[in-house]
């Protein structure tokens, strides 16, 4: 078995040229619409931008995956075909989809376009993972942050299709971007519109020292004074079980904190998985180059059986917090 | 020798020190020469930044009309940013009213505008606060992060000549740095006093502090 493959997120043009000059071997990104699981205000690429990005990345030997990975709405295809048609106009090394009947549309229209499947599926058994291989040809799956290492190490036995799995980032624990808590506070979908927290619904309010978040008008966390943040998702909010006024508000799903799973590697590798994936198209190119820079470096060492360096990425992580998340979760 | 590039192309930070300086002296001076000759600076200078930045330019336009305070809480005061078809910036209090606000250090409002830092990660640390209209904020922050800014090289290449002499002056600021140091150690007392009030008529006491 190869290397691993370091697949990077590209929020725009200026993160996808960081995240290729520091060292990944693909990027994956979406179009400036509700067709990706990343649509906030100022985000994503136009067509003219995504042709240019594929040319900047093919130059330098980098692939370039189109995320197209929410869920088209009845009666409203086309924005989600057009996306795929796009994708492979532009040459697009492959397109990342969710969607069963988007990925027949990809699979019948484009033979040849190499199909990933999106984290968004939560294909977490070698029976789904059989069947999109069998009935689209799906080459890879993106497998949902739910599994642990030895569970993933069964599934690559069983099946003949790529895995990639999350390594750094944000966590999304309500059954990957399947999560319908978003849209109940805000009347918008992760899954059909791709905003989870839109913007739009998000207020900051100081309160003193301290720092509320709201979203679509519920106050869903208060940081003290000095505490680290984090983003304003009800999975990671802080809430009174059943209502009562006698305990304090505590985390009920997740807290707010990214993953890393450096310290994985040679079980990573040892479980035969293919790629390892950055999460954070949102973030800005500094957060791109710092991360993707530190993980090249950690990869090339450890591919060479060298010491992997510690990476000093604390101050980029939410609330300040990292965890290997499912993949050792002792309970599970 | 891998080394030494890296360490060659490391950012100075002196030289930084010396912007982020230089930009809040800016702020009071553009807040003293008032709403009409501050105003025609900043005109200067947007024009400036949409020359070089037009993407980036047409997108903030393109936005709905709405003003966003900019507020780096140790500066003597603040940006009004209006985007939208009327985008303009003015020198403002920083109780102005704006759909949405933006605050922290004037270096990091500076390395956030130029990419050098993550915002997100500014606010987990609480180095970033921000109020009203989140969309909005994400908005400007996006499409300035998609940009390659650079405010003072920008300026200085619409300014001809200076844009070779910024280079040479950026790689000396430390050492400029020092040699005003020592002046200010060895300058007799009057002199220290007038360099002080300078420096302070330059760059005021906080409104609203």
């Amino acid at each position: 078995m190869g290397s691993f493959e370091l697949i990077c997120p590209a929020g725009n043009p200026a993160a996808l040229r960081a995240a290729v000059d520091a060292g990944a071997d693909a990027v994956y990104l979406g179009f400036r619409d509700e067709t990706n699981a990343r649509n906030f205000p100022g985000l994503n690429f136009s067509r003219p931008e995504l042709a240019e990005a594929i040319a900047y990345a093919h130059a330098r030997s980098v692939q370039v995956f189109v995320a197209i990975n929410t869920y088209p709405q009845a009666g409203n295809l086309a924005p989600w075909q057009r996306a795929v048609d796009d994708a492979a106009r532009l040459k697009a090394d492959a397109v990342i989809l969710a969607d069963l009947g988007l990925l027949d549309y990809a699979a019948k229209r484009h033979p040849d376009l190499r199909l990933h499947l999106s984290v968004q599926a939560s294909a977490a058994n070698a029976e789904a993972i059989r069947l999109y291989r069998e009935a689209f040809g799906v080459r890879r799956v993106v497998l949902p942050r739910v599994l642990t290492v030895p569970e993933i190490a069964r599934l690559n036995a069983e099946v003949d299709v790529e895995t990639e799995v999350f390594v750094f980032g944000g966590l999304c624990p309500m059954a990957e971007g399947r999560c319908s808590l978003s849209s109940y506070a805000t009347g918008l979908s992760p899954n059909k519109q791709g905003v989870c927290s839109p913007a739009s619904h998000v207020r900051y309010e100081p309160r003193g020292e301290a720092l509320a978040s709201r979203l679509g008008g519920f106050t869903i966390n208060v940081f003290g004074a000095g505490e680290p943040a984090g983003y304003p998702t009800l999975c990671k909010g802080r809430f009174v079980p059943g209502g009562g006024t006698s305990s304090d508000p505590a985390y009920l799903f997740e807290e707010p904190t990214s993953l890393n799973a450096l310290a994985l590697l040679p079980e990573l590798k040892a479980a035969k998985v293919c790629a390892l994936k950055i999460e954070g198209r949102q973030r800005g190119k500094a957060y791109i180059a710092a991360v993707v820079g530190a993980y090249r470096r950690a990869l090339d060492a450890f591919e060479r059986g060298l010491p992997v360096p510690a990476l000093d990425l604390e101050a980029m992580v939410e609330g300040g917090a990292q965890t290997t998340g499912a993949y050792t979760r002792a309970w599970r | 020798m891998a080394q030494d590039k890296a360490q060659e192309m490391a950012p100075d930070t002196r030289a930084r020190d010396v912007e982020v300086q230089l930009t809040r002296a800016g702020l009071g001076v553009a807040r003293r020469l008032g709403d009409r000759a501050g105003g025609l600076l900043f005109d200067r200078l947007l024009r400036i930044l949409e020359a070089r930045h037009p993407r980036a330019f047409t997108a903030l336009g393109e936005l709905p009309d709405a003003h966003l305070l900019i507020d780096p809480v140790d500066a003597p005061a603040a940006l009004l940013l209006r985007v939208g078809p009327g985008l303009a910036l003015r020198v403002c209090d920083r109780t102005a009213e704006a759909e949405a606000t933006v605050r922290g250090p004037c270096a990091r409002l500076l390395d956030l505008l130029e990419g050098r830092i993550d915002g997100d990660a500014l606010f987990f640390r609480r180095e970033l606060s921000i109020e009203g209209d989140t969309a909005l904020i994400l908005a400007l922050r996006n499409t300035l992060d998609g940009e390659e800014m650079d405010l003072f090289g920008d300026v200085a290449a619409a300014a001809g000549p200076l844009r070779h002499a910024l280079p040479v002056a950026r790689r000396n600021a430390g050492r400029a740095l020092d040699l005003l140091a020592t002046a200010r150690r060895f300058a007799p007392p009057p002199v220290r006093w007038g360099m002080a009030v300078l420096e302070r008529r330059l760059t005021g006491p906080r409104q609203g502090a």
